[in-house]
């Protein structure tokens, strides 16, 4: 039944109602997620939001969102600011613009002008459009889904349909019902307004982003950057200019985010990597109370034997790490059997070998020698170590100052 | 159609709230960076958990009195400086050590299991086969140990200069023999050698129930000092 001219018309302001808490609840998942990116511009390591409940508290036990995070895909101009600049900060600024934009059309109400209801709807596909993308990001590139991400997804999608049904619900009204009329050009100016405001929060952040170059090489250099009688592992590159050492572990999840982020940023083929073995596994590494990845020692030596092929070895570790965990718990057989299965009995005879224990120990004492943190991956560029948090967050940035022709 | 009036409040409402929203986001933002930035020049509280650093072993047996000796027949035989003397003589080790038979092998009572108990024939230094392989599962065992001790001694009876002359024979064929498979051109750094003759810390029958190359051999008091104990050592010297 139609309503009054003038009278609003509380089934036809429910869509709108919806879309000004669609956009709300973008805005605070935008928030949240924005948040936990600048809280870690300050270098340290920080609990993150991972939860659709909204006010639900910051956990460690957030890797989904960390992985995302960490990823190349969560921030512009990496090379250019530390971390560089959060998409978040364009969804804050887009949320708060369509919440602002309900609140007129709610205002409005029966008489909200067709060209801004129309306005409205189609430009709610472009948070649809970039959910789209990021998801797609998320299950092909990333393997997970962050929950603060899929908050934002579900925000958009909500915000969109209900735009759409705001229009749906103008066109059948009766044409008794009058409208307000804007001119042709006000679509032009909500949209510039639409940019402007996505655009503040980003020109904020990089306006107030402290400068983190002074705090970059201040993690320490290797003592001795020789192993003693023996070789480290070379990784096989496409285009090697810099030398890069690394310190990892074939069954850590964040050497396998590490390695991921190397690969996908196209780093890894201007390195010029040697490899020190690092498992953090009792059963071979004496520096460590009990095992955070037991099976390490065993998949360690197979990298050690796979000699030319050392790459592809600790590629299909990463790749199988979540298998290799499982069967390292299974027991030693389990594990030995996967090797074998993937690498065939000629590495496995090598990893049986005593030479090859005495090399992962030669290993183990180079770290030790050079008495770096009990932590993998680390990270060295000649002989300067690269903080923690320019392995993650930073890396392209730190890259970018201190070896710059490795971003060509 | 004719173009109605739009309320006046619609454009106000969106405009404020629309400006409030940017505001407030702005202003979140800010503040957000700007204390990272804070604290990023803020030095970190002292509750921050420490990382491990990498480093040789130290295990439980390593008391103060334990390194102390080690290190003084370490640094006085010559191995730590890498002077080109090799080893410690009985004279010396006794000197150095500062500290009576009994005490000097109880010092080595938590090795048992880490190290062995090389046994030779009478008045001999060859290294049986048993002896080669025993003396190989030690070496590659070395985890991250520092130091690779020998003590050779040779027999409670007999002459001193004998006796002398044969640990220290012992004390280099099993020097020999771990050059041979060690492929490692720091060795000498690795590797302390003593040897105590008959006159210093000589074992008793007890020590016959430490690993022994050869375990099947009927172990007496003059059996146990016919012997090289080698052992890794777990300490930080």
């Amino acid at each position: 039944m139609p309503s009054e001219p003038g009278t609003p018309d509380k089934k036809s302001k429910l869509p709108a109602w919806l879309a000004l808490l669609a956009a709300l609840l973008g805005l605070l998942f935008a928030a949240y997620s924005t948040f936990d990116y600048a809280n870690h511009l300050d270098r340290r390591l920080h609990e993150v939001h991972c939860s659709f409940i909204p006010g639900a508290p910051a956990t460690s036990k957030a890797e989904a969102c960390r992985a995302a995070m960490y990823s190349p895909y969560s921030a512009l101009f990496r090379q250019h600011y530390w971390g560089g600049i959060p998409i978040s900060l364009f969804a804050l600024g887009a949320f708060s613009f369509y919440a602002a934009f309900a609140v007129y059309l709610i205002a409005a109400g029966g008489r909200a002008p067709k060209r801004a209801v129309s306005f409205f709807a189609t430009t709610s596909l472009l948070p649809v459009c970039a959910s789209l993308v990021m998801f797609s990001i998320s299950v092909l590139k990333l393997g997970s889904i962050c929950k603060i991400c899929a908050g934002i997804y579900i925000s958009s999608l909500l915000l969109a349909v209900m735009a759409w049904l705001l229009a749906r619900a103008q066109r059948t009204r009766p044409v008794a019902e009058a409208q307000a009329t804007v001119s042709k050009l006000m679509p032009l100016f909500w949209l510039a307004t639409l940019g402007l405001v996505s655009l503040t929060p980003a020109l904020v952040y990089a306006g107030s982003a402290p400068d983190e170059r002074p705090f970059i090489d201040k993690c320490g250099t290797l003592k001795q950057p020789k192993i003693k009688n023996d070789e480290l592992v070379k990784i096989a590159t496409l285009h090697p200019t810099r030398k890069a050492l690394l310190f990892e572990d074939p069954l850590c999840e964040i050497c396998k985010a590490f390695h991921q982020r190397l690969v996908s940023e196209n780093i890894i083929e201007q390195l010029d990597i040697e490899l020190a073995l690092f498992p953090l596994d009792t059963d071979c590494n004496w520096m460590l109370d009990q095992s955070l990845h037991p099976g390490a020692c065993l998949v360690s030596k197979a990298v050690l034997c796979g000699g030319s092929q050392a790459r592809q070895v600790l590629e299909w570790a990463f790749d199988e790490q979540e298998y290799l965990n499982r069967a390292a718990k299974s027991g030693v057989d389990v594990l030995r059997g996967a090797i074998k299965q993937r690498w065939g009995d000629t590495l496995l005879r090598c990893v049986d070998d005593r030479k090859t224990d005495v090399r992962l120990n030669n290993h183990l004492h180079f770290a030790s020698d050079n008495g770096i943190p009990v932590l993998t991956p680390q990270m060295y560029l000649g002989d300067k170590r690269i903080c923690d948090e320019d392995t993650d967050l930073g890396l392209r940035y730190t890259l970018g100052v201190l070896a710059p022709e490795v971003l060509k | 159609m004719s173009g109605a009036e739009l309320p006046p409040t619609a454009a106000f409402a969106g405009l404020a709230s629309g400006t409030v929203l940017a505001l407030g986001v702005a202003i979140a933002v800010r503040v957000w960076v700007a204390g990272a930035g804070e604290r990023l020049i803020t030095p970190q509280a002292e509750n921050k958990p420490q990382v491990a650093i990498a480093d040789q072993a130290e295990v439980g047996y390593c008391t103060p009195q334990f390194k102390q000796v080690l290190e003084r027949v370490l640094h006085s035989c010559g191995l730590s400086e890498g002077d080109a003397r090799r080893g410690c003589q009985p004279a010396d080790v006794k000197t150095f050590a500062s500290i009576s038979d009994e005490d000097f092998n109880a010092l080595f009572t938590p090795l048992k299991d880490r190290g062995a108990v090389i046994l030779f024939d009478e008045s001999q230094d060859v290294l049986d086969d048993k002896a080669k392989k025993l003396i190989e599962d030690k070496w590659f065992a070395r985890r991250g140990a520092r130091y690779f001790f020998v003590v050779a001694r040779a027999s409670k009876s007999g002459t001193q200069s004998k006796n002398r002359a044969l640990s220290h024979r012992r004390a280099n064929s099993v020097m020999f023999y771990l050059n041979q498979i060690a492929n490692d051109p720091e060795i000498d750094q690795k590797v302390g050698l003593l040897w105590l003759g008959n006159e210093f810390a000589q074992l008793s029958k007890d020590y016959c129930s430490w690993p022994t190359s050869r375990p099947d051999v009927k172990c007496e008091d003059e059996t146990i000092n016919r012997s090289a104990f080698v052992s890794w050592v777990d300490c930080r010297l």
